[in-house]
């Protein structure tokens, strides 16, 4: 374990000779008929931290679970300190030194904190044999408390808060002797507090001669930590190049591949009536007292940090959960005791950020998908009426230009961009007055995600109330009328389209800044 | 409960022991077993008492033994009905060896191998041939139960030896014998359970089999090994079974399976997987034990004994939903 | 690719998985091996009596079928065909009118589905902990309440129900056909069948598509119950008797059937088209194996392996489809 007492010696480290530890070269992995990464050359030096930036979907994750063994290559190989290798999991890769932190939900929520940091491990044990649980928290203890963090090691993990269960998993990772440690978006339900202290637990790592892969969407995190960065775009690199020389906005457009103002299309339209209204909006856990309006013909971002309760919100919209306090109004009228089908009824729908387990019947048509929420309008006496479905499906397939694959192929048939046109398909499909949109872009490439803004765009100009949760930044910025950020579960923070900017609102979602709206609302009569 | 900083986190357990305890999965069934014993005392004569107590615990043996290996494949996350037809054919086995003369190590040799064998079958089927275990083990519950009636073509072993019975009547400075077979395997379990390395690898298999994938565990391997775990403690039962009975029919073990899964989810793991202890698998085989003695004090037919014992199930199940809700385990 | 070619291998994909097709070559194979073992077999006379044994099993199993695609199972349905069957005979010889018992029977089996349905929905628990609980429920009632006796004193217009006649044709056969009718056009051509399918996909994307999970799934148990309570009155009719040992063990043979018939445990897959070819098949080899003078135990023994080796087939081919 490194426990260098220097914390902070972040800037200290001049590119010297480097030994490296371990390097990918022409890798490619294919899911189906997808080409999730395509023959890309990466390595990792001692000490640095190399990070790793591109869009959702540009391969990342993939690139990076083929060395942490999660995947094999389907091309190309594998080095670990010059020797070609190929792990058959991700305790093989462990033994060789190279970590991956693993999601939060790749924890075991039943067991302690400390016995989540050994399953997999070599558990200690005492002089007659049996499990040295005193030893197991008192390590698991030293290793939160070297990232600065004191937790009781024998709560279950099902305790934790999403920003402690992040935390708990980047320790697991810690705990073994790494010589690498790679990590997929680690800060992104950390508040700043916690995530300065990650840094600080980097910079230890480093001095001690472990190289760290950062993949991460902040990037003003990549421009203070990062001694390289390496820029991915629709499963193919695009370039490596020291920090020192990169520039954010160059960094950008890398990782598009084309100016923001091309990407994003957005135009001006009147404001209508409020179509969507809470008022003290409470569900126990999730979010609390949330006040928001939806006027028609206006998209409204929601900002805020993984864990922040934006997704519980939109579905509690939705009916999925009942609230349990505060009042939804849709079109100045009350509702009570909300379910998918009544809010279907008053013209919402949710569009869910998980399109495969949410959003998606993979095996399915495509046509079948479309008109799944609209089953009672194409139907007499219960029975489907097939030319009225496929004449319906074809419309808004065509509408969204769909393509890849006929109406009667199973849905799990088509891209990532097409599959999530399907889904908004089946929300369009209903004509539904107010969308509430889950990250609708993730995971899609830049072309599906360009058509989508333009369909976004549209919406509004029919005078749709369109709700926006998203964690990319550029896009909550560019495609928002108004901007909400959530923090904890509660408003934070609103900001109007003009007067909003990054910093803004980084800083109301991990509550940095006193002194803002959001004190003044905690703070109620 | 607010991750806002590090310092708040530090105390977002700080829960009092009580609340600690009623965390615990056997809490609710060891209240309820609790309430139960205070009620009968009252209300049924003859239920306090040394020898009523023992009573219920010898009834209940069989199963608990049984339920404490089940107990650990539904901590894995799958699902043993096979242990009715499966004690029947060990019976079958251990009762032949006995009358043969094969004197109790080898009676209970070959309760345990044959017990061991059919649970490697179940194993086998469901982590290697990937057949859901709730249909292995229902088409194993008729199979087995087949095999026997071939085997034996339909006659009973009767006549078993005293030699062979001692773990079924036997008893040891007057406790009877079962009943120290059925505390001394809980211990065995309970240190398992704690202590091994397998132990532990079925909660962390059970309660996230993708992340033990990711972690390395060999998640299949656990699992085949608590399905040889219940043939093992059926042969052990089996040879209780025939000590107390003598003989040994060909129905021998019927519908145990569901009393001992019964045991399992009223004593409170999960049947999801992932929760659970040893302690709640016995909590609940002396739950069925006390009540269906008490409803034979209190002068309830026996035919109404699958009802109750259907309803406690349900009961049972239901009471683990409302906890969560309470407990606010959103999870 | 031409179009051609692209429509010419996915006919022969088809060919070749077409669960339904195999099962039928698989009955056709078990007919043409059982009337080679007994003479008696392939006779219209045997056959059509075959039938009589099998309406009970293949009702239930029909109702199972739309469980199993949920992605459910009802392991209750033997525990309920006793408790409707001593609803039935016991309310009877408590003097209610017979027409008047048969209808609280029936009545009986639908609640007893619908509780299945309530547990499953509304407090979100397994299937399999909830069935199993009622199991023994439904089977401790029908025992209790009838304090483990028989009915048999039923007047002799009762004995229509399982034992009329219309021509060489048994009557519940054309109750079984006119089921079989319904059930196959609810589920492969209304709503509610594309929410069925839906919902043993992919519940929580059902969920979030608006479909109104629970009350699908409420539905499905409780029509479950219902066509246990049809069965149970056709089989007590049949055997002349009601009492509370009725329908034990039939859950294995009706899930037996709808797995054989290509249903996935996993939900999502299945058929009225396979699943009636399963009860066929199950129904041929126990008459043909009785005719054989093959003793029962090795049924038994067979319908376990076969059970076995019909879901490992199933999963084998699954995963070469995938």
């Amino acid at each position: 374990m490194a426990s260098a007492d220097n914390g902070m010696n972040g800037d200290g480290s001049t590119s010297v000779e480097r030994v490296g530890i371990f390097a990918l070269s022409g890798a490619t992995k294919r899911f189906g008929g997808v080409v999730a990464v395509d023959g890309v050359d990466f390595d990792l030096l001692e000490g640095e931290v190399h990070a790793l930036v591109g869009e959702n979907g540009a391969g990342k994750s993939t690139l990076m679970k083929m060395v942490g063994g999660v995947h094999a290559p389907d091309e190309g190989s594998v080095e670990v300190g010059g020797e070609a290798v190929s792990f058959a999991s991700p305790g093989e890769a462990e033994g060789a030194g190279i970590a991956m932190i693993p999601q939060e939900l790749d924890l075991f929520p039943e067991l302690t904190i400390a016995e989540n940091l050994f399953v997999g491990r070599k558990r200690p044990r005492t002089r007659w044999g049996g499990m040295d649980w005193k030893t197991m928290k008192e390590e698991a203890r030293r290793s939160l408390g070297s990232m600065g963090v004191s937790l009781d090691v024998g709560a279950t993990v099902k305790q934790l808060s999403t920003a402690n269960r992040q935390i708990v998993a980047i320790a697991r990772a810690l705990l073994g002797d790494a010589k690498a440690v790679i990590m997929d978006e680690p800060t992104a339900s950390l508040t700043e507090r916690e995530a300065e202290k990650l840094f600080e637990v980097i910079a230890d790592l480093t001095a001690s001669g472990v190289g760290v892969v950062y993949i991460s969407h902040r990037l003003e995190e990549v421009f203070r930590i990062s001694d390289r960065i390496t820029v991915m775009r629709d499963g193919r690199h695009i370039k490596t190049a020291p920090t020192s020389d990169l520039d954010s906005d160059e960094l950008v457009r890398l990782m598009v591949g084309r100016e923001l103002k091309e990407l994003f299309s957005r135009s001006r339209h009147e404001t209508g009536d409020i179509a969507l209204e809470t008022r003290g909006l409470t569900r126990e856990g999730e979010f609390e007292d949330v006040d928001l309006t939806v006027r028609r013909g206006e998209v409204v971002g929601l900002a805020g940090l993984i864990g922040a309760g934006r997704t519980e919100l939109a579905q509690t919209l939705f009916g999925l959960h009942k609230a349990d306090a505060g009042e939804i109004r849709i079109d100045g009228e009350a509702v009570k005791s909300l379910s998918p089908q009544k809010a279907m009824e008053k013209g919402i729908f949710y569009v869910p950020e998980e399109r495969k387990s949410q959003g998606l019947i993979s095996p399915f048509p495509i046509s079948a998908n479309i008109t799944l929420s609209i089953l009672d309008r194409i139907c007499r006496m219960g029975f489907v009426k097939r030319g009225r479905e496929r004449e319906t499906a074809e419309r808004f397939a065509a509408s969204l230009s769909i393509r890849g694959a006929g109406m009667d192929d199973p849905v799990s048939r088509l891209s990532g961009g097409n599959q999530q046109k399907v889904v908004l398909a089946k929300s369009l499909a209903r004509e539904p007055s107010v969308l509430l949109l889950d990250e609708p872009t993730r995971g899609v490439d830049v072309g599906a995600k360009s058509e989508i803004y333009r369909l976004i765009d549209d919406l509004a100009g029919e005078g749709k109330a369109v709700l926006l949760i998203s964690s990319e930044l550029e896009e909550i910025l560019s495609m928002s009328d108004r901007i909400v950020v959530m923090r904890e579960g509660k408003v934070s923070g609103e900001f109007e389209r003009s007067e909003a900017d990054q910093e803004k609102i980084m800083a109301a979602a991990t509550g940095t800044k006193a002194g803002q709206t959001a004190e003044v609302r905690e703070e109620r009569t | 409960m607010s991750g806002a900083s590090t310092t708040t986190t530090a105390t977002e357990h700080s829960d009092g022991p009580l609340k600690r305890f009623l965390t615990r999965p056997e809490a609710p069934a060891l209240i309820f077993l609790a309430a139960l014993v205070v009620v009968l005392s009252v209300v049924a004569d003859g239920f306090l008492g040394a020898s009523n107590f023992e009573g219920i615990l010898s009834q209940v043996v069989v199963i608990g033994i049984i339920a404490l290996a089940v107990n650990q494949v539904v901590l894995s996350g799958e699902i043993d009905i096979s242990t009715g037809s499966m004690l029947g054919l060990c019976a079958m086995a251990s009762g032949t060896v006995a009358v043969a003369g094969g004197g109790l190590l080898f009676t209970l040799l070959a309760g345990v191998a044959v017990g061991a064998l059919a649970g490697a079958v179940n194993g086998f089927l469901v982590t290697v041939a990937r057949i859901p275990a709730i249909i292995v083990t229902l088409g194993m519950l008729y199979a087995l139960r087949g095999v026997l009636l071939l085997v034996t073509g339909g006659t009973w072993v009767t006549g078993v030896p005293a030699e062979a019975r001692v773990l079924g009547i036997g008893s040891v400075f007057g406790v009877s014998l079962p009943i120290i077979v059925l505390f001394a395997l809980f211990i065995v379990m309970e240190l398992v359970n704690r202590h091994s390395d397998w132990g532990r690898n079925v909660l962390a298999v059970g309660g996230n089999r993708r992340a033990a994938m990711l972690a390395g565990l060999p998640s299949r391997r656990v699992r085949f090994w608590a399905f040889v775990l219940v043939g093992a403690a059926v042969g052990i039962a089996s040879v209780i079974y025939i000590g107390r009975a003598g003989s040994v029919q060909t129905n021998a073990g019927t519908g145990l399976e569901l009393q001992v899964i019964a045991a399992v989810v009223i004593g409170g793991t999960s049947i999801a997987g992932g929760r659970g202890s040893t302690l709640a698998a016995l909590t609940g085989a002396v739950l069925i034990g006390v009540i269906l003695n008490g409803m034979v004090l209190l002068g309830i037919p026996g035919v109404w004994q699958d009802a109750v014992l259907g309803a406690l199930i349900l009961l049972a199940v239901s009471t683990d939903v409302l906890r969560r809700k309470l407990l606010g385990d959103k999870a | 690719m031409s179009q051609y070619t692209e429509t010419s291998r996915g006919f022969l994909s088809r060919i070749k998985f077409s669960r339904e097709l195999v099962l039928l070559g698989v009955l056709i194979v078990i007919v043409i091996a059982m009337s080679l073992l007994s003479p008696v077999f392939l006779t219209l006379g045997n056959l059509l009596n075959t039938s009589r044994y099998f309406v009970e099993i293949g009702l239930i199993s029909l109702g199972m079928t739309l469980i199993i695609i949920t992605a459910g199972i009802d392991l209750s349905v033997g525990s309920n065909m006793a408790l409707v069957s001593v609803v039935v005979g016991f309310s009877f010889l408590g003097g209610v009118p017979l027409p008047l018992a048969i209808v609280l029977g029936v009545v009986a089996g639908l609640a007893a589905g619908v509780f299945n349905g309530l547990f499953v929905t509304m407090l979100d628990l397994h299937p399999l902990v909830v069935t199993l609980g009622t199991f023994a429920m439904f089977r401790g009632l029908a025992y209790g309440f009838s304090d483990a006796d028989a009915v048999s004193s039923f007047p002799a217009w009762f004995a229509y129900f399982g034992q009329a006649y219309f021509g060489p044709i048994p009557g519940q056969l054309i109750v079984f056909v006119i089921a079989v009718a319904v059930v196959w056009l609810i589920l492969s051509r209304t709503r509610f069948g594309r929410y069925v399918y839906a919902i043993g996909h992919n519940e929580e994307a059902a969920r979030f598509s608006g479909v109104p999970v629970e009350r699908v799934k409420l539905a499905i148990y409780a029509g479950t119950g219902l066509l246990v309570g049809l069965a149970s009155v056709i089989y007590i009719s049949r055997v002349s008797t009601a009492r509370g040992d009725a329908g034990l063990g039939l859950e294995l043979d009706v899930i037996a059937a709808v797995v054989l018939g290509g249903a996935s445990i996993y939900g999502g897959k299945g058929t009225i088209a396979g699943t009636v070819l399963g009860v066929l098949i199950i129904a041929t080899l126990r008459n043909g194996l009785l005719l054989a003078g093959v003793p029962s135990t090795w049924q038994l023994f067979l319908l376990g392996v076969l059970l076995l080796v019909a879901v490992f087939l199933n999963e084998f081919f699954r995963k070469e489809e995938g």
